[in-house]
């Protein structure tokens, strides 16, 4: 069963590259990844002038590891999770900060104006928008009475949280997106603006970690959505780990395609709306949970 | 007598003085903020070592904004944060170490001249912990923790007033 | 048991030792912020190994733990507060050069 979750978990890893390059280029090519991986693999290691080599090395490291750290505590099906830790909630926040922080490494190290700019830009990004993911976490576990996400899975058997609090589900979709730099929010790469910012100094292996860690990110993302949202694992017919691969994969997909539609945000709008218009959302978010459960 | 604990508790208390000893012994401010940020890690995973599950993953979480934060400050305040024009940034080392070690042996000596009440009582679940801190926070202690709250509000109010500049305030 | 309350302690010490070296030693207003933070890191390793050696019933503790996480937040932010005004006005923020305060 382990294998097969594993092996499903690739699967979604390799999907999600076909289905993000199918959004930029307009048309299905199921061998490129594996041509990309092939060819970063190989290629050659190009190391800037006065990088900062602990950083250099460490980062992508660290990028990748967070990414996956989030998946540790996240539950694929009943009975199916590798540490089920009862603060589960807090450590998927714990997990995501780490992002932020690789990123801000990755953007000091190469000693490069774009990737420096990159960088900073994510750090106030990401503040900005740790606000909502966290407020939006507590609503649910405010309905749980349990910071473990299978209890929030459990306490979403009757009705998912999506209904019980769609400002909830909106804040965490946003701030998830914003989260993962993907598009309308991808200022720390920015290409054509930034000339993909954080990453162009890496090359070769690490920044095949780099995109094989924002895949793994993106699909951890979206099983936090499926799991304190859409009701993880709950669903007819089919059995509970279908449902959880076949909710994040659709939850992936819509990412995708939100991004396709929806020019890059500006960064002080960006700001503005997170601190002005998501964090007082959140709260009232809280209140409402609150109400409705004291009813 | 926990041989397991003891191994942890020595490997991230080492890991936890080095990278604090780091933190001034580097020239790169960036370098010596995100050791600072290794080195809170550090003791967030000594708390999880002594089964304190949300305190420890509560300050892994915190330390991560709270240390990039001050890595950005230190960028824009520092004259020289990249390390590489090899400043000299301390000044009273020979007394400041001196102090230093004095503070910390008085310390060391004090405990190791207590004899400590061990208690045997087992430590309860994790998600009893959560339970009944959330009870402590909410009944007695609750003066206390809306105390905190106001207080965070008051400094956000006064840290932002603080660093207002005089002329957008004269506009 | 004991022995393993004396690490704990002996550690927090060191962190301790580090921290008030290099709130003393620096003359940058930050890093001095980083040798505060450190000694109240070792203030919570402290608490933390009472609650679980000494008294794991009592949650007081660790509601001491929150407390001093707080007041590591507002140093902080009282900190940079001050920094961003100070660097505003005299665009330093070096200790050294703030005898100014005392006029």
């Amino acid at each position: 069963m382990w294998i097969l979750l594993i092996g499903l978990y690739l699967f979604s890893v390799y999907f999600l590259s076909v289905l993000e390059r199918r959004m930029v280029y307009k048309k299905w090519n199921f061998a490129a990844p594996f041509s990309t991986l092939a060819f970063l693999l190989v290629q050659e290691d190009v190391k800037p002038h006065q990088r900062d080599r602990i950083f250099y090395e460490t980062a992508p490291v660290l990028f990748i590891a967070a990414a996956l750290m989030a998946v540790g505590v996240l539950p694929f099906a009943k009975g199916f999770i590798i540490t089920g830790l009862s603060t589960g909630a807090l450590f998927i926040n714990a997990a995501f900060a780490y992002i932020m922080v690789a990123i801000v490494m990755a953007g000091w190290a190469p000693n490069g104006v774009y990737s420096m700019i990159g960088g900073w830009r994510f750090l106030a990004q990401l503040i900005a928008y740790s606000m909502p993911i966290v407020m939006a976490i507590t609503a649910t576990v405010m309905r749980a009475e349990s910071m473990s996400l299978v209890n929030i899975v459990a306490s979403q058997t009757h009705l998912w949280n999506i209904i019980y609090q769609p400002v909830g589900f909106v804040l965490f979709y946003v701030a998830a997106m914003a989260l993962a730099f993907l598009p309308p929010f991808d200022l720390p790469l920015a290409p054509g603006e930034l000339a993909e910012g954080v990453w162009a100094e890496f090359t070769g292996v690490k920044l095949l970690l780099f995109r094989l860690g924002r895949l793994m990110l993106i699909l951890s993302l979206s099983l936090a959505v499926t799991v304190l949202f859409l009701g993880g694992w709950e669903g007819p017919l089919l059995p509970g780990f279908a449902w959880t691969f076949i909710k994040t994969i659709l939850v992936a997909a819509s990412f995708f395609l939100c991004g396709q539609y929806v020019p890059r945000v500006q960064h002080d709008d960006l700001l503005e709306w997170s601190w002005k218009l998501l964090t007082p959302l959140a709260l009232f978010n809280i209140l409402w949970v609150g109400i409705l459960l004291l009813l | 007598m926990n041989m397991e604990r003891i191994i942890f508790l020595l490997l991230f208390g080492s890991t936890a003085i080095w990278f604090a000893w780091r933190v001034f012994m580097t020239k790169s401010m960036i370098r010596s903020a995100l050791s600072l940020l290794a080195s809170m890690v550090a003791i967030g995973i000594l708390f999880l070592v002594m089964q304190a599950e949300f305190l420890g993953v509560l300050h892994i979480m915190m330390m991560a904004t709270e240390m990039t934060i001050m890595a950005i400050f230190m960028m824009m305040f520092m004259m020289d944060p990249g390390g590489m024009g090899d400043m000299d940034m301390s000044h009273q080392k020979k007394y400041s170490s001196v102090f230093a070690f004095l503070s910390g042996a008085s310390y060391a000596a004090a405990i190791l001249f207590t004899q400590w009440p061990i208690t045997a009582d087992a430590v309860p679940a994790p998600a009893q912990q959560n339970h009944d801190l959330g009870i402590e926070l909410m009944q007695r202690s609750m003066m206390i923790f809306e105390t905190a709250g106001v207080s965070i509000l008051v400094a956000m109010i006064a840290a932002t007033a603080t660093a207002l500049s005089f002329n957008s305030v004269n506009k | 048991m004991m022995t393993e309350l004396i690490i704990v302690l002996v550690i927090a010490a060191v962190l301790f030792g580090i921290g008030v070296y290099g709130a003393l030693s620096q003359t940058n207003l930050v890093m001095i912020m980083m040798g505060i933070e450190l000694m109240l890191g070792a203030a919570m390793l402290n608490l933390v190994a009472f609650w679980f050696y000494l008294h794991p019933k009592t949650f007081s503790l660790q509601m001491f733990v929150l407390v001093v996480m707080t007041v590591m937040a507002l140093e902080a932010v009282v900190g940079f507060g001050v920094a961003t005004q100070r660097f505003r006005s005299k665009g330093s923020v070096e200790v050294e050069e703030a005898a100014d305060l005392k006029e």
